[in-house]
């Protein structure tokens, strides 16, 4: 154990979370970049039914992996895992301990966040691991290194925090404490005096610390970072006069500043259980004066008041503090995504059908088969073969914002299976989304069968606010063409006519003259030249393209490969099951509820 | 997270099973003497120290003797009694024997003699360490106390998760133990993983606020931390506290300005309670102040640089208290000083101040760049006690 602040120094910093506590989780990442860490120390979260749990790092996201139990951890992390942080209760705390130091046995240590853990408990701990490894707690706040290591709450979980405690620079002063409150309290405290932290480590309030004090009073001591000692106990107990003897004995020779509370205790009649398990003076030696003066006797520094005490912090050797300017700007207002995905297609990669006014031919394949299904014939020309390929190679997918993607990956979240999910995605697809392509293909229809003027179309197709299928996106527009509806019209120039494309184009010189975004979309042009192709290469007259469009041929062209996607963005979320979706609470509620809006 | 007494009743049961002939008497049921023979010996079994020098012990009595003590007792406000059968001895038979949980295992004193007298001897005890099943041969055979009995005990102790226990005096006659006297503390922490005892056996001194009742109830259903002892009902300070260890650094100050005795309560909130928990807790203090009878008073809403505990929340959980009762804090002219820093400090403090000034309540507030005593030092100087 003499080495381990050397070997956290060198970068033997990985921990293994067990159990839940998000907040905590995001400090230690939080501490990790502000460190100039190039990746999270958190190796991995054990408990839950998830598989990943988002968490920033620096102003961006990542996933770290979740297991359900130590047990399921995969050889591949053994290595890199040298920490226990046991975030669990009081109830669940002793089990997984034990269980993670048998799986890790060359794991240099932990931290046991909870009250509550039963002495027998606590003792069996440091009875089988005392000996060997540094374990902050049972309770309290955990182990800091400066710079490098940060196991637990200790000093603070908001990213402000670690800038005042200037947590990030390594210093010469170790902090060692009972309380977690009094950790951080000195931890600033030196900060306040100038100076910086070597390391800060909380032992906890209970009866039996794992590591005791000594332990740690003699890691201090031959920390060769370290020049002095700052220490908080209180009455109850009698582990200060650990200090006392390791100081009488000159085995602590660096300077003990140390405030120890509890002189309050004098005001009443009966001595009172404070805070801590600890906290109750049962014997005479037990109380805050005698461990005071009796440390004071041994040569430590041991203040009446917490004032004085701080201006003594001031005297101590040490150079003096050098704040690292950290860069936190791009952390303060970060938000969380709402959705964890991937690209599930190239969106920016589009695909070449056609060449210098040349179809590039394509073997007939799953594409060409479904048009056949679909249409109920052999089809006659490569060039419809090569559309249906280029159609349902584009419409996979578009993203994970769109509505469909996002009800398929809730429904995966939920727990739901493939099927279940797909159809969540599916049942989404109508007149808002993924629909259009059906019913921009009846729009082109009757404006070519009526030889309507374009002007004339649009004003009767759009009174009272309606929308023209077909028409309109987001982010093109003229001046910034959509790449892939290129790509669809290449196709036109196979053709020898292609009234319903013709069309199409006639309308959006309309629509473009009221707004630059109204132009013809991926709908429009695939509904269009798909109409013109059947027309011309598949020699379907008017009368069976209206009957395509009314049993919604058009639509399962968005539907069979949409389903590839959606079934995709089902499997991505179950690889890394976050667990069940909720949005973030920021909802407008248009109506008040009652006993809502305290 | 502490050490408690439970009844010696209880402790003998577990230590003894059926073989325990002792009745637990409690004040609110009725007790025939008939079911007692013999010559008894009847005690109050609430955890008193010292009872033998207190009278709260009577040997060789009658079934109705018993009876009558007991009803003497009552009076006095005792309720919780024990009957035993008297095992006749000489005092020259009487051990002392007790374990206690230590770092290093159980710790066990014992003294071939001395008896109920055995803190006059101290040079009698002999101190033993048992870390390991082996231990208890050669603490046995030391000791010259039966291996098996010895034996019986640690096992007892460890699987019931005991703290401490202390049998004075142990008598043994022809091999057999006798447990006369016995106290024991157990682990509280240890309840959820033991069904030998649990929350009925556990002895108080019975002279609780009703207000730290309250707030113990509280805290038994949150894994934060809320704590409340009711010092001086007329106090003139009263603590909205934060930390197990900031707490008494501040009430530290308070004593060492010598306003000791105008302390009204100690107690502290930590591990990040909700903004409801912290409302009740909160609740409570406003209340103890408001029915002190102390002409100036002042609430200290005080703590460290909290690790995760967030301020605004448990801000807005004070606030709501206050603002249920800022009427009549008004109308004691009772200030508030404020001092705490942690995770959302600037918001949480803005938040405070706001609502202290709008309210006219306002006495001091600080945040972690101030000293953590610094709350209280104003309030004591508000108050000029």
């Amino acid at each position: 154990m003499k080495n381990v602040l050397e070997l956290v120094r060198k970068g033997t910093t990985g921990i293994l979370v067990v159990g839940n506590h998000p907040g905590i989780v995001q400090s230690i990442l939080d501490f990790d970049f502000l460190s100039g860490k190039k990746g999270p120390s958190v190796v991995a979260i054990v408990g839950g039914a998830r598989k990943a749990q988002k968490f920033f790092f620096g102003p961006s996201e990542l996933l770290l992996p979740c297991f359900p139990d130590i047990g399921p951890i995969p050889r591949s992390f053994h290595g890199r895992i040298s920490w226990m942080l046991n975030v669990r209760s009081g109830r669940r705390a002793f089990d997984s301990s034990i269980a993670f130091f048998e799986r890790f046995p060359n794991a240099l240590g932990g931290h046991l966040f909870a009250e509550n853990i039963p002495e027998r408990h606590a003792t069996e701990l440091l009875r089988r691991f005392g000996n060997d490894k540094l374990i902050a707690g049972p309770s309290g706040v955990g182990l800091l290194v400066a710079g490098h290591l940060k196991l637990g709450a200790i000093g603070g979980t908001d990213i402000a925090q670690i800038e005042a405690g200037n947590l990030t620079t390594e210093g010469s002063v170790a902090v060692v404490s009972t309380s977690g409150g009094m950790t951080n309290e000195l931890i600033r405290a030196v900060a306040g005096a100038r100076k910086d932290l070597s390391f800060a480590m909380c032992i906890g309030g209970d009866r039996f610390p794992i590591t005791s004090l000594t332990d740690v009073l003699l890691l201090a001591q031959h920390d060769p970072k370290t020049n002095a000692v700052v220490y908080f106990g209180e009455l109850g107990g009698v582990d200060e006069y650990e200090i006392v003897g390791l100081l009488e004995k000159k085995k602590l020779t660096k300077p003990v500043v140390a405030y120890i509370a509890g002189i309050i205790d004098e005001a009443f009649d009966e001595h009172m259980q404070f805070g801590h398990a600890k906290a109750l003076v049962a014997r005479q030696d037990e109380s805050a004066r005698a461990k005071r003066d009796a440390l004071r006797k041994a040569g430590a520094i041991a203040p009446d008041t917490f004032p004085e005490f701080l201006a003594e912090l001031k005297k101590l050797p040490g150079e003096t503090f050098h704040a690292t300017v950290l860069t936190m700007d791009s952390m303060k207002n970060r938000r969380p995504s709402v959705l964890s995905t991937r690209e599930v297609v190239d969106l920016d990669a589009v695909p070449t059908f056609v060449k210098n006014k040349k179809l590039i031919p394509q073997k007939r394949g799953f594409a060409a088969a479904a048009f056949e299904a679909l249409l109920d014939k052999k089809l006659r020309s490569d060039v419809t073969a090569a559309f249906a390929e280029a159609v349902l190679q584009l419409l996979i997918d578009h993203g994970g914002e769109v509505s469909g993607a996002v009800n398929t990956m809730i429904s995966a979240r939920a727990g739901k299976d493939l099927v279940s999910s797909l159809s969540a995605g599916l049942l989404t697809i109508g007149p808002r989304f993924g629909g259009a392509v059906n019913a921009a293909a009846e729009q082109w229809l009757s404006g070519v069968v009526q030889d309507d003027a374009a002007t004339h179309f649009v004003e009767a197709r759009t009174k009272g606010g309606k929308l023209l299928a077909g028409i309109g996106h987001r982010k093109y527009r003229v001046g910034i063409p959509d790449p892939r509806v290129a790509a669809i019209s290449q196709f036109a120039g196979l053709l020898k006519e292609h009234p319903h494309y013709d069309f199409a184009r006639e309308i959006e010189a309309v629509t473009t003259k009221k707004s630059g975004n109204l132009i013809l979309n991926v709908d429009g042009v695939i509904a269009a030249l798909a109409l013109d192709i059947l027309a011309e290469c598949e020699k379907l007259s008017p009368e069976e393209l209206r009957e395509l469009a009314a049993c919604e041929f058009f639509n399962a062209l968005f539907v069979i490969p949409r389903s590839v996607g959606f079934i995709a963005h089902f499997m991505e979320q179950k690889k890394n099951d976050e667990g069940l979706f909720r949005l973030p609470e920021e909802l407008l509620y248009v109506r008040k509820s009652k006993g809502k809006g305290r | 997270m502490a050490r408690v007494k439970i009844s010696e009743y209880r402790a003998k049961k577990i230590l003894l099973g059926d073989a325990y002939k002792g009745i637990f008497v409690h004040a609110g049921q009725s007790y025939s003497a008939k079911a007692s023979k013999g010559t008894l010996v009847v005690k109050v079994d609430q955890g008193i120290k010292k009872r033998f020098k207190q009278g709260l012990v009577a040997v060789g009595v009658t079934p109705s003797q018993a009876l009558k003590k007991i009803a003497e007792w009552k009076k006095k406000g005792f309720s919780q009694f024990l009957l035993e059968p008297l095992v006749p001895h000489e005092a020259s038979e009487e051990q002392y024997l007790s374990l206690e949980r230590v770092r290093e295992g159980i710790r066990i004193l014992h003294a071939g003699e001395g008896g109920i007298d055995i803190e006059a001897h101290p040079e009698k005890v002999k101190t033993y360490i048992v870390a390991t099943d082996a231990d208890v041969k050669k603490v046995a055979n030391a000791a010259k106390i039966s291996e098996g009995f010895l034996q019986h005990l640690v096992g007892t102790f460890n699987k019931n998760f005991f703290a401490f226990l202390e049998i004075n005096p142990l008598v043994i006659q022809k091999g057999k133990t006798y447990l006369l006297d016995a106290a024991c503390l157990v682990d509280s922490a240890g309840a959820f993983f033991t069904d030998s005892w649990g929350e009925d056996d556990i002895v108080t001194t019975g002279s609780e606020h009703p207000a730290e009742a309250r707030v113990e109830a509280i805290a038994k259903t949150t894994p934060a931390s809320l704590k409340l002892s009711v010092v001086n009902k007329n106090g003139a300070l009263f603590f909205l506290l934060s930390g197990g260890g900031g707490s008494i650094v501040i009430a530290d100050e308070a004593a060492l300005e010598g306003a000791g005795k105008f302390i009204g309560n100690y107690g502290e909130y930590s591990g990040g309670p909700s903004r409801e928990e912290t409302y009740l807790y909160a609740k409570e203090v406003i209340e103890l102040m408001l029915a002190s009878k102390a002409k100036k008073k002042a609430l200290v809403i005080a703590g460290g640089v909290a690790n995760f505990t967030d301020v605004k929340k448990t801000f807005t959980g004070i606030i709501d208290a206050l603002s249920e009762y800022a009427p009549k804090l008004r109308a004691q002219k009772i200030k508030v000083f404020v001092r705490r820093g942690g995770p959302n400090e600037k918001a949480g403090l803005e938040l405070m101040q706001e609502f202290l000034e709008r309210e006219k309540l306002f006495g001091s507030i600080h945040g972690s760049e101030t000293v953590i005593t610094k709350a209280v030092e104003d309030a004591i100087a508000f108050t000029g006690v």
